[in-house]
């Protein structure tokens, strides 16, 4: 209860200084609210101002996130969020990762004829919840963030109401996903009920100062909290969720989880993980456990996400179990960072680079769906190549990227995450790891059989590129080659946001 | 020259890639003939070419190992460069690359005839990877141009290749990519080493060479980082049993794709086993090589025979590849000077006479769209001149004196001979077997009566075809009669290479230099 007594009205007002870290979060709030009320203003037509408010206030807070980043490390809200390197770095994914969403889905929806206001202001309420997540240092902040963002997302999936498909995903997501976000309070609850603090840091100082209370109930909460992460990361064997749900999703809001929610959880985790002294030795029994538990997780996700993504003929399915495979190589970097030189910074590059290819691929095949997400099947994309030459090139340079063949930012990324592992001497881990993602190459490249080296299967109609969704692939390219040729520019600023990490 | 001599080999890897990305802005038609952008391809290999030669003319054979070094930072994190230079035998595998280019591309100006402009656009990157991987000084940057190059190398095949190309493709690239997925793991290795060792990172070969790295037997470090990168360059080589995927590919791949790979991404093994498995990791080296020049001895007969039952001409010198191929893994693995350079000498001759078999093969293709060998016969009646530059290419296949493939074989026997005589009695076995299945097939396809009406109306050589042939006729001889001009700035980098190979051998075999023996060969035969 020491804590409780420690909130101080001082406290909770703003200095000038915290105010500043915090407008990228009020530009997001204010841009929703704005949106929302241009949605029912019903004097013009809500699409256009609607997306460009959403659009806008995700640049401007890119912007301000931006010049945050080299900022301090501050403190807000007694100590319940932190603003760091860190924190803005991810924000910028996010909001990148939004935009970007924003971005495919104008075309999109008028295609399905969903085109309603509420997407956008969804996307952006989900991209605060990812910024909150991200920055959030308690694990009261952390479920709320999480919350936020997660129900956005359940509605997002079902936007397409009136498709089975759609609705079931939605419903199983609700479901599972509520289930996980349980399982994670709980946790939470038992670790406060053992040390007394729901703030990641002061738990780790209890913890230190009374290794008492390291008891079965610690360790419990420990575990549920662990699981309800590893869940949302989506590692086996909590993965079943995952295909169903991309697969029955509209194709940019797969996108948008698949970039924005795996980072956000990735994100969140590390945060958690660090700041809960992994590595640092909050106790050498629960290190080698949790070590143990990230093991076998780490090599069955990036076994079994790469075996099941070669026997799929849906795209958006191959794309999930890739998306399970990619998290396997995310975990090794994760059991590796403490042991390695370059720390977590692996991790965060993998996740950068893992949002600009995934989100790059998904607003292609946003442009190749037809209605009702039908006809993105393998034998649908025949022969692409010779009719949209470019759209062509994006996806094979984003899948040679996710198969992590050089010059791409995919093979750098993950180049550093088997570098930082050999050094941590996981070399049995390295060698599954570089072993499945040769098997990975596989399904990465059949699909661009399909596109360049197979005959067109009768007269697909031409698909007219929109603006904005060529202006996100192109700049998606732009940094997946981008790093793939000068990684050194993003390394380092992994390496910062890491070392902000640190208490 | 605003410092264009230190950047020279920069210069001769990305100007293929830059002349390319400049062909794409030329306006092609989908099919039919786009004589544009077939000379603005042919003009841009042959620009490399002159290019190679002026690399060559200002080579000197006494100056430093390695020339034109090129070293920027890169990723300073792990110790990562930009790093290049040339030596001796790298020089010669670039002079082969930039050599076959211009033939490739001439020699499928008729051959493609859709999306021409991808085509040659992918030719000319490959070269770039190609180059890249000869002149690369640093691991990391090596690794880069190795799997670079499968991708062009990919879609050449997967796009213009014959029926069964997807399967081929596929094959292909993930058999690569398996074996360089473990070299990447033993790269880390590697750097990580140097870090422990030395106090920093970094992936240069040059600063790699100092590392000590114990040997402990059969599964120590050296022989497990050995194996990891053996087992990429034995895939690319291909060794004996990991071939498999060759025959598929060179079968499918489109008369260029052939000729390129056969001439020059064969000899990527080679040089990787010469530049980095030997010199890194000698103690694992002579451990090791006993198996090596067993499985070399091996891929000699075994293509040999293999190649002598093919029905399909395309197949048969896809097999006597692998037979051709295991010459040089044993002579590299006899670990002495004779050896090594008669396998330098053969990866060379293996470029030129294996790339003009697979253009002659192409070009009948392109006639009778058959290359079954039971399907000619008489050929030389309606095609004298075509049959001439079979027969020469035919009698440098099986190397017989005064032509390139005598030179290298000859060399290699010597070499194997003083490390181990049963090997090379046996291997030796492998220059008769060449004769049999080349003459048999000669004999079927060249003489005798034309069985076939089909085979009675075809068209000898057109002048672009034998331009085409003309400068690699002229290469097997030129290669057969004068060896010592390509000996000679060889030898101080075979030197030092056996110099650093040959750490942890108990005796090092004969000395005579090779050269020597080229000498007294060449006054036999003058």
């Amino acid at each position: 209860m020491e804590v409780l007594k420690t909130i101080r009205p001082e406290l909770l007002t703003l200095s000038q200084e915290q105010l500043n870290c915090l407008v990228p979060y009020f530009i997001v709030f204010g841009g929703s609210c704005l949106s929302i009320l241009l949605s029912v203003w019903g004097v013009i037509k809500p699409k256009w101002p609607v997306f460009l408010v959403a659009s806008l206030s995700c640049l401007l807070a890119i912007w301000f996130s931006w010049g945050l980043i080299d900022g301090t490390k501050i403190n807000l809200f007694n100590e319940m969020m932190i603003s760091d390197c860190y924190s803005h770095l991810f924000n910028i994914v996010f909001l990148g990762s939004a935009l970007f969403t924003i971005f495919a889905s104008l075309r999109y929806l008028d295609d399905e004829k969903i085109q309603h206001p509420e997407y956008y202001v969804m996307v952006l309420f989900a991209a605060l919840g990812m910024m909150l997540m991200a920055s959030a240092t308690d694990l009261i902040v952390i479920f709320v963030a999480l919350e936020l963002m997660s129900l956005c997302v359940y509605i997002l999936v079902g936007f397409r109401r009136n498709d089975r498909k759609c609705n079931e995903a939605a419903m199983k997501y609700f479901i599972l996903g509520s289930a996980a976000s349980a399982v994670l309070l709980y946790g939470s609850a038992l670790m406060y009920g053992a040390t007394g603090s729901t703030e990641i840091r002061a738990i780790l100082k209890f913890v230190q100062a009374h290794p008492q209370s390291l008891n079965p109930i610690f360790g419990l909460g420990f575990a549920l909290v662990l699981s309800g992460f590893l869940f949302k990361v989506a590692s086996v064997p909590f993965h079943m969720w995952m295909p169903d749900i991309y697969e029955g999703a509209p194709v940019p809001v797969t996108g948008f989880m698949t970039t924005g929610l795996k980072a956000a959880a990735f994100a969140t985790f590390v945060r958690v993980l660090v700041n809960l002294g992994y590595g640092s030795g909050i106790s050498t029994a629960i290190q080698g456990h949790l070590h143990d538990v990230l093991w076998v997780s780490c090599a069955l996700t990036m076994l079994l996400g790469n075996f099941i993504a070669l026997t799929q003929v849906s795209l958006k399915r191959m794309l999930a179990y890739s998306s399970i495979a990619h998290t396997g190589y995310l975990l090794l970097g994760i059991l590796s960072g403490t042991r390695s030189e370059l720390g977590f910074a692996p991790v965060v590059m993998y996740v950068l680079v893992y949002a600009a290819m995934n989100l790059g691929a998904f607003v292609v095949l946003a442009l190749l769906a037809s209605e009702g997400d039908s006809k993105l099947n393998l034998h649908d994309l025949s022969g692409i190549a010779q009719r949209h030459p470019w759209l062509a090139f994006a996806m094979a340079v984003f899948l040679f990227s996710m198969a992590g063949i050089p010059p791409t930012a995919g093979f750098s990324a993950k180049y550093l995450i088997f570098y930082s592992a050999v050094q941590a001497n996981e070399i049995p881990l390295v060698v599954i790891g570089v072993l499945s993602s040769a098997v990975s190459v596989y399904y990465y490249l059949r699909v661009l059989v399909y596109m360049y080296m197979r005959e067109p299967v009768g007269s697909p109609p031409v698909l007219l590129v929109s603006l904005w969704s060529g202006l996100a692939i192109a700049s998606m390219i732009l940094i997946t080659i981008q790093f793939g040729v000068l990684p050194e520019g993003m390394i380092d600023l992994a390496k910062r946001a890491v070392s902000s990490l640190q208490i | 020259m605003f410092g264009f001599n230190s950047h020279l080999l920069s210069v001769l890897v990305f100007l293929p890639l830059a002349w390319a990305v400049v062909g794409l802005l030329i306006p092609t038609r989908q099919s039919g003939p786009n004589h544009l952008i077939k000379f603005w391809a042919l003009g841009g290999s042959i620009v490399t070419f002159l290019f190679g030669i002026f690399l060559y003319s200002e080579f000197s054979t006494h100056g430093d190992e390695f020339q034109w070094l090129e070293t920027v930072s890169w990723i300073p994190t792990l110790g990562i460069s930009y790093s290049l230079g040339i030596d001796g035998i790298s020089l010669w595998l670039v002079i082969l690359t930039v050599f076959l280019m211009p033939i490739a591309v001439l020699g499928s100006f008729e051959a493609v005839e859709h999306r021409q402009k991808e085509y040659y656009f992918l030719l000319l990157a490959l070269e770039t990877g190609m180059l890249g991987a000869f002149v690369s000084l640093d691991l990391f940057l090596f690794y880069i141009f190795w799997e670079a190059m499968l991708i062009p190398m990919y879609f050449l095949v997967g796009i213009w290749g014959g029926k069964d190309r997807i399967y081929a493709a596929m094959k292909f690239f993930i058999y690569t990519m398996v074996g360089s997925l473990l070299m990447l793991v033993a790269i880390f290795y590697l750097a990580y080493q140097h870090k422990v060792q030395l106090g920093s990172y970094s992936t240069q070969i040059l600063d790699l060479y100092k590392l000590h790295i114990s040997a402990g037997g059969y599964l120590g470090t050296q022989s497990l980082l050995f194996l990891a990168f053996a087992l990429a360059f034995a895939i690319k080589v291909p060794l004996f049993p990991l071939h498999t995927w060759l025959p598929d590919a060179h079968v499918q791949a489109p008369t260029a794709g052939s000729v390129i790979l056969a001439g020059v991404l064969l000899k990527m093994g080679g040089y990787g086993f010469l530049r980095i498995a030997f010199p890194l990791f000698p103690a694992a080296v002579s451990l090791f090589q006993a198996p090596f020049m067993v499985l070399g001895t091996i891929a000699i007969v075994y293509g040999a025979l293999v190649a002598t039952i093919q029905p399909d001409i395309k197949k048969l010198v896809a097999y006597s590849s692998v037979s051709h191929m295991g010459y040089v893994i044993l002579g590299l693995f006899s670990l002495n000077q004779i050896g090594t350079t008669g396998s330098i000498y053969q990866m060379l001759n293996h470029g030129v006479s294996t790339g003009a078999l697979f253009l002659l093969v192409g070009m009948i293709y392109e006639r009778r769209h058959t290359r079954e060998i039971s399907a000619f016969g008489g050929i030389t009646r309606v095609m004298p001149l075509f049959a001439v530059a079979f027969m020469i290419v035919t009698l440098s296949s099986i190397a017989l004196p005064g032509t390139n493939g005598f030179v290298g074989e000859f060399l290699i026997l010597l070499g194997a001979w003083s490390t181990n005589r049963v090997l090379a009695a046996v291997a030796a076995s492998g220059v008769i077997l060449g004769a049999v299945y080349m003459l048999w097939m000669f004999q079927r396809v060249m003489f005798g009566p034309i069985q076939n009406p089909e085979n009675e109306k075809l068209k000898d050589l057109s002048f672009r075809e034998m331009c085409v042939l003309a400068p690699l006729l002229l290469a097997i001889f030129v290669m057969g009669i004068f060896p010592n001009f390509f000996l000679e700035k060889m030898e101080p980098a075979v030197q030092k290479f056996l110099n650093r190979s040959s750490v942890g051998l108990a005796s090092q075999p004969s000395q005579v230099h090779p050269t020597s023996y080229a000498q007294g060969y060449n006054h036999g035969s003058s």
